[in-house]
């Protein structure tokens, strides 16, 4: 992990020749590797695997210079452990420890493919050799994402070599701060955390604003439940997000940045932190970067816990040493933020688009995507689809084909029932809306929001009155508690649906929500309260019928709510085994050895304990 | 004057005796003593020169801080229906009379923090009991309790060992 | 100076003054509770909603921390206003149900009940507007008290939950609370005095004349501290209840009376 010891690039030139030197040390011939260790494939044992391909690549006794690299994440977490063998893009999925010799004799000094460990095409069945063959990555487009899965996360010199830092070089030597602005502004770029607002004229405001210090912020509290995007990023490619922090201090005429990373997130910290180091010792951070006038520098801060820390002036407050309570923003943070100084926040994801525009151009970022939405999204994907895992795709794709074609449609043969987009601040769409196109404004008009990207597809099985409790408990749990209506008005919504999905729910209390939900939007003080009514109201919107069957039959259609429906045994299904019985702690089931059994309603207390144990499935839901 | 806290004098210093930095020296503290101890707050109140309320607020608005330690080990006792039905209340009562803790605290010697909740939703095997994430199904109040003593064994092994 | 026009009516206002300001101006009552001229407004418990004409849309906005900075129109009486008002006023009902000075307010809003069972528990119908909070750490300067947890949880409190010891005993907490939360008490047979229900007790000043207890020994001592040594004469007056402090008076003009009498007579006699 050390940098090339003396290396000092005091000019794009320096950086350039660095970049050369890195280059011509490759040896083109040379095999490597790359073990994904993102999130999803590090919970499942990447790491030991990583360690494995090391210790084969020193024990190998042949000539040939094998590598083996840990990169950032690919997406397809569903699959993982993820390798891919260069040369050839050879594409493994779901590796398991014992595999790694096999892969090491076989594919990477044979060079030959071990079969077993392909990606199965979901339709044909057919086992495909690389990635750019598995729809799942074939709809993709990868901007954000770009070197994830390539390069090596805690090597500055993988970022250098595949080009990074050349946009910082562009910008310091050949463009004019207001140049920047005006790239940013052709691209089209708007925020990716949520809020969805215009970089560039973010950008402009704070520069045009008076006063000094100016900071920047980057925003790496990202809590959606469900969401991870930002992690793969600070953890797959950190170097991105400090480009393009540095490119965008420089454009706003400031030299102190921040990264405020959730708590949650111990690697990600860990992975800026030494990229930041790197760049530091690079000269890439500090005083007159690349021998230009802008010297900038970050600073890491770590979130103490607070999902409200994402919002903007919350994540103010923290940094200022305060609990995180959000303030007014009818004077904007651009104007007056972090200690009452002009501040300009992005998000993770937002910052690391901005080298890719400065390098390629603001108008080939606006030609991908929708007339109002340019670029492209990183989604995650999670729920109960075949395929979950993060996808970087250009705004204007549809709900259908992020599920269909990228999710490989709903698992294990059960129907599509909602996807919830947006985190606690968005909204649940139902199937009558799968050819939505996804972009900013589109899903909002549906009542939800493409927020910071998070998806969560449900099935038949969801009962969408808990999903609404759901919401709404995580959100009284993380409300700051300083406005009335989010926190007054949230408990009262959780009263209301706790009644509800305990089958006491009263005439009247569907409009009950809708009303505290209305009250929410119009008085809450912050963004968080502002939308906290929106899974509730969604859910009311295109499941209303849900509400009513539980407040006025006291039953859950997709029978999940404890108590709102019965278990009955199948006579059909029923072998008589007995197993029932034996387990029921309400001695509620009678029968005979091999004669179907019978659930005593009056006794059962529906704890589901049959249907646990029934070896035959014989115990229906109904 | 107040004598030196000197972990505190340290973590102030490491953050240049910046209050920005309030929540990451609170963090180094809580990292180094396992909470935050109420007579280090009051010396870093003292020191940032900041009122102790301030300091109050912030360690308990954010989540990852702790102001009573925590035992080594975590026990959760599941209270639902079910596991009510078969035993569980007694099996709470034989713990609390046993190590002298009630539901939500700590034993005094700090070795398990001791928690009851609502349902786990394993009532198939039901009473459960989770020790440190790991489900101990079917429990009664004998082996609840031999769990529980085989903590401090193990810790008396460990420290054997070392 | 820009020009706010509320509920038809124009008036100008200094450039960065609130909605607030320029309602009290045009005499349009706008209801409050955390807000106190005294103290930094936090708009915090949404009473003060009005609605702020954005050209083809209407803003929900707080009055108390709105600054007016060019001309604007706002409507305190339109509907959406009213209920926006209403909602929030329903809400803190259900949470503070047996304050006499919130029940005062609300009805003079308009609003005689809630629709709302209480969920979430107040301490003596605390409302957490935070106005003891600011006042603590702005006017008085000892930030003795604060907030403490989040959420339902959150909760004015001391340190630690147990007496302050940066409280001096001034009562000004319980002078701005708004719903009658905190209260001061007298406790006469140990001279005390004690804020509750923050815990706080401190020894009481007593009058040097007749006993009647004046303010906490630490007000005192900040007041007296900031006198210099030599002005012994209103160090004495402070250390007396007002009726001993006239009736001092009275008997200093007597004895000055008395005095010039005899002087006077004294030169007669010459």
């Amino acid at each position: 992990m050390t940098v090339i010891s003396d290396t000092r690039l005091d000019s794009p030139a320096d950086l350039e020749d660095f970049r050369e030197q890195l280059l011509s040390k490759r040896d083109a011939s040379a095999l490597s590797v790359h073990v994904c260790t993102g999130p999803g494939c590090a919970a499942k044992g990447a790491n030991k695997i990583y360690e494995l391909f090391c210790e084969a690549a020193q024990e190998t006794e042949t000539d040939v210079n094998v590598q083996a690299k840990a990169v950032g994440c690919h997406g397809l977490c569903e699959c993982g452990p993820i390798v891919l063998i260069q040369p050839g893009d050879i594409f493994y999925q779901r590796v398991e420890e014992p595999d790694v010799p096999e892969i090491f004799r076989e594919t990477v000094l044979a060079g030959r493919v071990v079969e077993r460990l392909l990606y199965p095409d979901p339709v044909t069945g057919k086992k495909v050799r690389t990635a750019d063959e598995i729809p799942f990555y074939q709809v993709q487009q990868r901007i954000a994402l770009a070197h994830n899965g390539l390069i090596d996360p805690t090597k500055i010199e993988d970022y250098i070599a595949s080009g990074g830092y050349a946009a910082l070089a562009k910008a310091l030597s050949r463009m004019a701060p207001e140049e920047i602005i005006t790239e940013v502004q052709k691209a089209g770029l708007r925020g990716r955390g949520g809020g969805g607002f215009a970089t560039a004229r973010k950008w402009r405001s704070c520069r045009e604003a008076s006063g000094s210090p100016k900071y920047v912020i980057c925003n790496g509290d990202e809590g959606d439940p469900g969401a991870f995007m930002d992690r793969a990023i600070m953890e797959g490619n950190p170097h991105a997000v400090i480009e393009g922090m540095i490119i965008g201090a420089y454009a706003i005429g400031s030299s102190q940045g921040y990264i405020y990373v959730r708590n949650e997130y111990p690697l990600s910290v860990e992975r800026l932190k030494l990229a930041i180091e790197q760049a530091r010792e690079l000269g890439l951070l500090g005083q007159n970067i690349l021998g230009s006038s802008h010297s900038f520098d970050i600073r890491i801060n770590r979130g103490g816990g607070a999902f409200v820390c994402g919002e903007s002036t919350a994540l103010m407050a923290s940094l200022e040493g305060r609990p995180g309570e959000p303030r007014a923003k009818y004077i904007h943070t651009v104007e007056s933020g972090l200690q009452g100084k002009p501040t300009n926040l992005n998000n993770v994801e937002t910052w690391t688009n901005v080298p890719a525009i400065v390098n390629k151009g603001g108008e080939w970022f606006a030609a991908i995507g929708t007339e109002k939405s340019k670029g492209t999204k990183v989604f995650s994907l999670v729920g109960k689809v075949v395929n979950t895992g993060l996808v970087e795709v250009p705004m204007g794709i549809t709900l259908r084909q992020i599920v269909d074609e990228i999710g490989g449609g709903i698992r294990d043969g059960k129907r599509f029932k909602a996807v919830q987009t947006g985190g606690p601040s968005g909204g649940c769409i139902p199937a009558d809306f799968l050819d939505a196109r996804v972009d900013f404004d589109e899903l909002t008009k549906l009542g939800s929001m493409m927020g910071s990207g998070g998806m969560i597809v449900m099935d038949e099985d969801t009962c969408m009155v808990n999903v609404a409790k759901y919401f709404t408990e995580f959100l009284q749990k993380e409300s700051c508690g300083k406005c009335t209506p989010c926190r007054e008005g949230l408990a009262q919504m959780l009263h209301i649906l706790e009644r509800i999905t305990k089958g006491e729910g009263r005439a009247g209390d569907v409009e009950r929500l809708e009303a505290l939900g209305e009250l929410l939007a119009g008085t809450a003080l912050c963004a968080l309260g502002k939308t906290a009514a929106n899974p509730v109201l969604s859910t009311i919107q295109y499941f209303r019928d849900e509400y009513e069957e539980h407040i006025l039959e006291r039953h859950c259609p997709a029978k999940e709510c404890r108590g709102l429906f019965l278990y009955e045994i199948d006579p059909e299904a029923c072998k008589g085994c007995g197993i029932c019985l034996k387990n029921c702690p309400a001695d509620a089931i009678t029968g005979e050895r091999k004669e179907p059994h019978v659930i005593d309603q009056e006794k059962c207390t529906r704890c589901g304990t049959c249907w646990d144990k029934c070896p035959f499935t014989a115990v229906m839901k109904v | 004057m107040a004598r030196e806290n000197q972990l505190i004098e340290q973590i102030v210093k490491r953050y240049d005796e910046d209050v920005g930095m309030l929540i990451p020296m609170m963090q180094d503290l809580q990292a180094e003593r396992g909470y935050l101890p109420a007579d280090h707050l009051c010396d870093l109140s003292r020191r940032l020169n900041l009122p102790l309320s301030r300091i109050y607020a912030v360690a308990t608005f954010y989540a990852s801080f702790r102001l009573v330690p925590k035992g080594q080990h975590d026990v959760t006792l599941c209270l639902g229906t079910v596991c009510y039905l078969k035993g569980a209340g007694q099996i709470c009562d034989a713990i609390r009379e046993e190590f002298r803790v009630e539901p939500g605290s700590t034993t005094r010697d700090r070795l398990f923090t001791f928690q009851t909740v609502n349902c786990v939703g394993a009532c198939a095997v039901a009473p459960v009991m989770l020790v440190d994430g790991e489900y101990y199904e079917s429990v009664t109040v004998d082996s609840a309790l031999e769990v529980l003593h085989g903590l401090a064994l193990d810790n008396t092994e460990a420290k054997k060992e070392d | 100076m820009p020009t706010v026009t509320i509920d038809g009516q124009k008036v100008k206002v200094e450039k960065g003054a609130t909605i607030l300001d320029a309602a009290k101006k045009a005499g349009i009552w706008i209801p409050t509770l955390c807000y106190h001229p005294a103290v930094s407004s936090d708009a915090s418990c949404r009473l003060c909603m009005v609605e702020l004409d954005r050209g083809d849309w209407r803003q929900l906005v707080t009055a108390c921390n709105y600054p007016v900075r060019r001309d604007i129109v706002v409507y305190v009486s339109s509907d959406a206003a009213k209920q926006a008002r209403r909602g929030v006023m329903q809400l803190l009902l259900a949470r503070a149900p047996d304050s006499p000075e919130l029940q005062a307010l609300a009805r003079r809003m308009g609003v005689t009940e809630t629709p709302w069972p209480t969920v979430t528990e107040s301490q003596r119908n605390c409302i957490l507007c935070g106005l003891c909070v600011r006042v603590c750490e702005e006017v008085i300067g000892k930030a003795a008290i604060g907030f403490a947890g989040r959420g339902v949880e959150r909760a004015v409190a001391a340190p630690f939950r147990q007496a302050s010891e940066d409280c001096i005993g001034c009562g000004a907490c319980a002078a701005v609370c708004p719903v009658g939360t905190i209260k001061i008490r007298i406790h006469e047979d140990e001279q005390e005095i004690e804020i509750s229900p923050f815990k706080s007790r401190g020894k009481l000043l007593l009058c040097e004349r007749c006993g009647t207890p004046l303010v906490s020994t630490a007000v005192g001592e900040q007041v007296l501290d900031k006198l210099e040594a030599g002005r012994k004469e209103i160090q004495e007056l402070l250390r007396l209840c007002p009726k001993c402090r006239k009736a001092r008076a009275g008997e200093k003009l007597q004895a000055a009376k008395v005095f010039r009498e005899v002087a006077v007579s004294s030169t007669k006699t010459q």
